[in-house]
């Protein structure tokens, strides 16, 4: 093996390896666990769906339907969750996970070993996928068993969609990440950007309700696209626009979020380095 | 024994201290001028988008929810949302904050009230519910053109502060039961589910089912979120509200109580097993 | 590429500044000039460690000490000058040099306390790039080493302070490293605990490994150090071997004398202190609740006790208490910068 793929092999490990930690340390928290399936059915899902039951017409959603081309309102939100946890996942398990592990005094022992720090984003990114992930499939199993939601055969055709907006995620969560590393109390900072990147992908209303003024953000965002290409396949919903147009935006976006995120990161990393700002807490 | 004027002076002091180690994280005035505005108005977007530009859907809106005015509707119900979450995030995690710090003991070593120590930390968080309400009336009025005049605004605050024993009766109680069991995380988020759910802060709690409606009736922030609906959006005036606002007050004084009982069984409980400085 | 026999670490010049104060985003803008004010932790400081060796780096809290041990851990970039570790440079090839090197440069919070010793030594092996054929090995060699071997499957919130710093050690020796940076590893230790890494350390040596330690605790820089560099406001003020560097202050043993007042004296304490300065060499004076501490050092005791007692006669003193001990690292440090190490 050349020295370049034992190195990248080592690195892959060492992702691989920060993912189990991770996964390892949320087993200890079983309340917690149970809130990532929680937390968005009764913050998000039933005040939404209990909003949206508000303007039923004969038991059938019609205003949805004008405005999005179906009537399965347990669906769209539910989609629109599983988007949401995805996002989710750049903002606390990536960008403020590494924020908490600085505060705790864990993340300088692991920046004197010789894994790249770019790597630990990526181990940040598979286990907060997996925890993700796997509360996701609980949330849909919910949705059709409890909610009545319904998605087409066509929705495995989309699935290819999530798996690139996943990736972008990694973009997305080392910008961020970049951003709250500098930060002393980047709570708000977090909080306030997830829930705004949620809402401009269109997680709880379709984005072309959106002031003219602000739906340019929708469209650089690649979880738009995923969500939106989700919907299309599972639920009959209008486009944005065509979908080939779609898929083109999606790994587009996708890309610029990894570019430019990467370089973010790793001038934040230099300044600390700089600095020496990588102990303080 | 402590006088009353003493104790006063210390709920003074245990407030002016919440305030000031407040003071330290300035992200959160930020957060008490942003999440106001940008929570409600998500959620009237959402409504736009329900709506369609479905007459149908509007009217079926009015006529469940009382009132055509989905922006008012929606920001009133957020308001409540985010007062309640102040008070357990506040004044309900004070206790165990102190617990975590280590000054719990060193506080319970004075001659201090027990209810100052419960209720001390209920005082900084005035503030924030006054500049909260604030924020959301101004931005009702100037970009959602509410019809809120002085009177309605008197009336909105009359209400408001008729809930205040139960919401920080609430709070103390939420205090004393987290001392106890810790998990303040999972006990938050549960809480703030249930009222989320139960209360209707999204929507009017007629098209609950039967139970839930029961439930939701022996929850304060029912009749807050109802009431000041009522007053604002509906032009109601007091006395039509007098029954809501009795059971409100009622509520109140109830919790407490039941506080008090809470805090005193903890205190027992923690002095009994050592755990005053345990974390 | 990593010299073989050179030394295994070489400073030339190290500096590091920082700024302090803040230049908020309108001053950026506005391409303000950097107004804050810059203050020298590292002032210049040159090391050379041979291999194999334990080496100390003693001084007082805010020396400079663990700035330079975060230089040679790639974790800060020097300002200016150079330092190569095990023939790499810090800065260019730093990768490479946390390859080769273990360092301990915080303490047990720098665990995951809801994992065990073993699953915290498992990500960090990974983290280290052990061969994955190697890693339960390593790990198991690493907590035997420590002796943490009959505890490694205990969650770390269960281990006492002294456990959690040897794991600390052990996580340092994942990457089998040439070379270990240790910086204050027994602060906030007990005695029991504290000598117990210290053995540790020596068994490291006799491994061959080399040692770069930071202390401000001068017995244990004494006892385990086979050369020092006395640190002080970001400079290197001496170096040498424990023996050496108090043989610089000329006297090999010290006196202290506690001297009281008496109707007599006077006229303060001058003439005292001129009598015991032609016996010996006064480095420190200290009035205590009207007791004047006197820190003398003499090359024989034996000569100068008699005659410190023949001066405070004659000047009217009461000598209440003598004490001669041999002469210790805080001594040189004293007789180096007129300041005690934990001052």
């Amino acid at each position: 093996m050349t020295v370049q793929r034992a190195d990248l092999a080592a690195e892959w490990r060492a992702a691989l390896a920060l993912a189990r930690k991770e996964l390892r340390i949320a087993r200890r928290y079983p309340l917690n666990l149970a809130n990532e399936v929680l937390q968005p059915i009764y913050q998000f899902l039933l005040p939404s769906l209990l909003l949206g039951a508000t303007f039923l017409v004969g038991g059938r959603a019609i205003g949805l339907e004008a405005s999005t081309g179906t009537s399965d309102l347990a669906g769209y939100l539910f989609l629109g969750m599983i988007v949401g946890g995805l996002a989710g996942t750049a903002f606390w398990e990536i960008a403020f996970g590494f924020k908490r592990e600085m505060d705790a005094g864990t993340l300088e022992p692991a920046w004197l070993t010789p894994t790249r720090p770019e790597t630990m984003v990526i181990g940040r990114a598979i286990g907060g996928l997996a925890i993700g992930g796997s509360a996701s499939v609980v949330l849909i199993a919910i949705g059709w068993v409890v909610f009545g939601a319904s998605f087409s055969a066509g929705t495995w055709l989309a699935l290819p969609a999530l798996g690139v907006a996943a990736l972008s995620m990694i973009g997305i969560g080392y910008l961020v990440s970049a951003a709250v590393l500098r930060m002393r109390e980047p709570n708000f900072f977090v909080d306030a950007t997830n829930f705004l990147f949620a809402m401009a992908s269109g997680v709880a209303f379709p984005v072309m309700v959106l002031p003219d003024l602000v739906r340019w953000v929708a469209f650089l965002l690649p979880t738009t696209y995923a969500l939106d290409i989700l919907r299309v396949h599972a639920l009959g919903t209008r486009p944005i626009a065509p979908e080939p147009i779609e898929w083109l935006a999606l790994v587009g976006t996708s890309l610029l979020a990894c570019g430019v995120g990467v370089a973010a990161f790793r001038r934040t990393e230099h300044r600390m380095r700089v600095q020496g700002t990588l102990g303080q807490h | 024994m402590s006088s009353p004027v003493a104790d006063l002076r210390a709920l003074g002091a245990a407030g002016l201290k919440e305030w000031r180690l407040l003071r330290r994280y300035p992200s959160l005035f930020i957060g008490f001028l942003f999440w106001p505005i940008a929570l409600p108005v998500s959620y009237v977007l959402q409504a736009d988008g329900f709506a369609g530009g479905s007459d149908a859907a509007r009217d079926a809106f009015a006529s469940r929810a009382g009132t055509a005015d989905v922006a008012g509707f929606l920001f009133l119900g957020w308001a409540a949302y985010m007062w309640i979450s102040m008070i357990l995030w506040g004044p309900g995690t004070a206790l165990r904050t102190d617990q975590i710090r280590g000054t719990l003991e060193a506080v319970f070593m004075t001659p201090a009230s027990r209810l100052v120590v419960i209720f001390g930390p209920v005082v900084s968080q005035v503030v924030w519910a006054v500049w909260m309400f604030t924020v959301v009336g101004v931005v009702l009025t100037v970009f959602f053109g509410a019809p809120i005049g002085p009177l309605e605004a008197l009336r909105a605050l009359a209400v408001i502060i008729l809930a205040v024993p139960a919401l920080y009766g609430l709070g103390a109680l939420f205090a004393a039961v987290v001392l106890r069991f810790g998990e303040v995380g999972a006990m938050v988020q549960g809480v703030r589910g249930v009222f989320t759910v139960l209360c209707g802060m999204s929507f009017p709690i007629v098209i609950l089912p039967e139970w839930a409606r029961t439930v939701a009736l022996t929850l304060p922030p029912t009749y807050l979120i109802a009431d000041l609906r009522g007053v604002l959006l509906s032009g109601a005036r007091l006395v039509e509200l007098l029954p809501d606002l009795a059971i409100l007050l009622g509520l109140g004084i109830g919790l407490c109580l039941l506080a008090v009982v809470a805090f005193r069984r903890t205190e027992r409980h923690a002095r009994r097993g050592g755990s005053l400085a345990q974390y | 590429m990593s010299g073989m026999t050179g030394p295994a670490i070489e400073a030339r010049g190290l500096v590091k500044e920082f700024e302090t104060g803040r230049r908020t985003l309108l001053q950026r803008l506005r391409r303000e000039p950097d107004r804050r004010e810059r203050f020298r932790a590292v002032d210049g400081i040159d090391l050379h460690v041979g291999r194999g060796e334990i080496f100390g780096v003693l001084g007082p809290n805010g020396a400079g000490k663990t700035t330079t041990m975060r230089m040679l851990a790639t974790l800060l970039e020097p300002t200016s000058g150079s330092a190569t570790v095990l023939g790499l440079d810090v800065v260019r090839e730093a990768r490479e040099v946390r390859r080769r090197m273990g360092a301990v440069l915080s303490d047990g919070r720098s665990l995951y306390w809801k994992l065990t010793a073993r699953e915290n030594l498992e990500y960090f092996a990974a983290l280290y790039h052990v061969p994955a054929a190697e890693i339960r090995s390593r790990i198991q060699e690493a907590l035997e080493t420590v002796r943490l071997d009959d505890r490694a499957d205990d969650y770390v919130e269960r281990y006492s302070a002294g456990m959690r710093q040897r794991l600390v050690l052990a996580r340092a020796l994942l990457p089998d490293p040439e070379l270990l940076l240790l910086d204050e590893p027994t602060v906030g230790l007990d005695p029991q605990s504290a000598r117990d890494l210290r053995d540790r350390v020596v068994a490291l040596r006799a491994r061959g490994r080399t040692v770069l330690l930071t202390t401000h605790y001068m017995e244990e820089a004494d006892q385990l150090c086979d050369r020092i560099a006395i640190v002080d406001h970001g400079r290197v003020v001496a170096l040498d071997t424990p023996a050496g560097l108090k043989r610089t202050i000329g006297a090999t043993e010290v006196v202290r004398l506690e001297v009281g007042s008496t109707p007599h004296a006077q006229h303060g304490d001058t003439p005292l202190l001129d009598r015991l300065g032609r016996a010996g060499e006064v480095k420190h004076t200290a009035r205590e609740n009207g007791t004047l501490n006197v820190t003398v050092h003499t090359p024989s005791a034996r000569d100068f006790v008699p005659a410190a007692f023949d001066a405070a006669r004659e000047t009217g003193a009461t000598i209440e208490h003598v004490e001669v001990v041999p002469v210790t690292l805080e001594d040189v440090f004293l007789s180096l910068t007129g300041r005690a190490l934990r001052e």
